[in-house]
This record gives structure tokens, C-alpha cells and sequence, in this order.
């Protein structure tokens, strides 16, 4: 019982701090509210029963992510509808820098769009892409923390977050143009 | 006399947005980028891109709900020992 009441109180500490973190994950890689709050709720039961195997005073943020990605992997990707993925060639992306610094240099036309275009446009990512994406540019961690927790090399993760943030760019952009946000570019 | 070209900046954009360069490549990075207006240009577009997915989805919280119910399965599950 003092064991537990132990554990407990490290659990509360050290774990309990990063839901938030974890429920916007879950919410960018399942794309579905309800389907997230099972996910992160399957994920702090696990972390629970297996807290004995973390150590106390590392990286409990990225423990925790690599369950939740595990969990994920394993047991929802086949229930989640994935949204309609985007187009990789169209968007297949030069720097978007190039079509907007004529226009819009400092990229204010990226502030005129409404949360929702842009929590969809990241769920509308390749997985593979959008994983490394949230996990960097949105929860800021590290190459080589994003790298342990979904197991491949730094340079994957490297190149995976370029190629993401190009087609994130591109798509932002091309609604940006549609919604008039900005002029498109002269051909 | 500049350590890298515009070429070589690019390719250290990413890494240099996200803190990743070791100091010395970052100083050199930097001086670069102070002294060359197009990269400097590029550089404020990619970063007020990041500032603005942070900002857009780096905000939204765990339902209090979501919490409550987790605490509650937590300690029935360390009752249960």
C-alpha cells in the first residue's frame, strides 16, 4: 500500500503535468475529439501500470508520447478515418517564401487564417509527416528526443519535418489565396 | 570575410529555427544572416510561420472532464494494487 501511494505521488508529478501536451497530440494524429480522449485516457492507464519502468527524473514528456504513438499505431490507426489526404504532388513545394515575398515578405497573410484551417491542414499531413511536425513545431521537442520516441535516425526526422512544414506551407498558401488573403502569384 | 554563402544558409535554416546548430555554426549562421537581406527575409517568414502554428495549435487543453475521468481511473487502478 505505501508502495502504491508512492507511485501514485510520482505519477501525479511527473506525469499528470504533460496531458495537455499529450491530448493535442492525440488530437493531431487521430483527428476526432472523441477518438483522442480515448486515446490519451489508454495511454495514462498504461503509463500507470508500467511506471515502475520509467525512471524517475528523465524525459517523462517524451515516455509518455511514445506510448501514446504506440498506442495509437496499434490500436486506432485502423478505426480513424483518415482525413482526405493531400495531394503530394501538387503540393509537392518549392519554398513558399518564393510565391509571397513579393506580396507579403513576413508571412502575415499565415495570421489571417482562422485555427480551425490550420489544425486542418496539419491533420490533413501524411502520418508520417504530421507526427514529426506536432512533435516539433507544435510541443517543441528536440531532434533527438522526437527521434528515441518514434524510433528512426535524426536524419529521418530532419527530413520529415522539411518535408512537412513545405506542404503545410503550400496548403495554408493555397487557401490563403482562395480566401483572398493574398494575390497569387503572377505567373 | 563571410563563412558560408546563401546556399549554405538555407540548408542550415531549419536547424537554426529550431536551435539545433552548435554554437559556432550558429554564430556563423547568424552573421550571415545579419549582412544578407534575402536570407534574413526568409529566415522572418519561417519564423513567423512557426510563431503562428505554435500559437494556433499549441493552445487547446485536456478537457477537464478527460482529467477527472483519468484521475478517477488511476486511483481505482492503484487500489486495486
Amino acid at each position: 500500500m505505501a508502495e502504491a501511494s508512492t507511485a501514485i505521488r510520482s505519477f501525479d508529478q511527473e506525469a499528470l503535468p504533460h496531458l495537455d501536451a499529450l491530448y493535442r497530440v492525440a488530437l493531431r494524429l487521430t483527428a476526432d475529439p472523441t477518438l483522442a480522449e480515448d486515446l490519451v485516457q489508454d495511454t495514462m492507464l498504461k503509463a500507470y501500470r508500467s511506471w515502475h519502468q520509467y525512471r524517475p527524473g528523465t524525459n517523462a514528456k517524451g515516455w509518455l508520447l511514445t506510448i501514446l504513438r504506440n498506442t495509437f499505431i496499434n490500436d486506432y490507426r485502423r478505426r480513424k478515418i483518415e482525413p482526405v489526404a493531400m495531394d503530394l504532388e501538387a503540393a509537392e513545394p518549392h519554398a513558399i517564401f518564393r510565391s509571397a515575398e513579393v506580396d507579403d515578405p513576413e508571412g502575415s497573410f499565415f495570421s489571417k487564417i482562422v485555427d480551425e484551417k490550420v489544425t486542418e491542414a496539419v491533420e490533413a499531413l501524411p502520418p508520417d509527416f504530421r507526427e514529426v511536425l506536432v512533435l516539433s513545431d507544435i510541443e517543441g521537442m528536440r531532434y533527438a528526443e522526437i527521434a528515441e520516441a518514434i524510433g528512426v535516425p535524426v536524419g529521418t526526422v530532419k527530413s520529415r519535418l522539411f518535408r512537412a512544414r513545405r506542404l503545410l506551407q503550400a496548403a495554408l498558401y493555397a487557401h490563403a489565396v482562395e480566401m483572398g488573403y493574398i494575390k497569387p502569384r503572377e505567373k | 570575410m563571410e563563412k558560408i554563402n546563401c546556399r549554405e544558409a538555407a540548408d542550415r535554416l531549419q536547424d537554426y529555427l529550431r536551435q539545433e546548430l552548435t554554437p559556432e555554426l550558429e554564430a556563423e549562421m547568424k552573421a550571415h544572416i545579419e549582412r544578407c537581406r534575402p536570407c534574413f527575409r526568409s529566415a522572418q517568414f519561417e519564423r513567423n510561420f512557426l510563431i503562428m502554428l505554435e500559437t494556433r495549435a499549441g493552445r487547446e487543453c485536456c478537457p477537464d472532464k478527460l482529467r477527472v475521468r483519468i484521475l478517477d481511473l488511476i486511483r481505482a487502478e492503484a487500489r486495486r494494487g
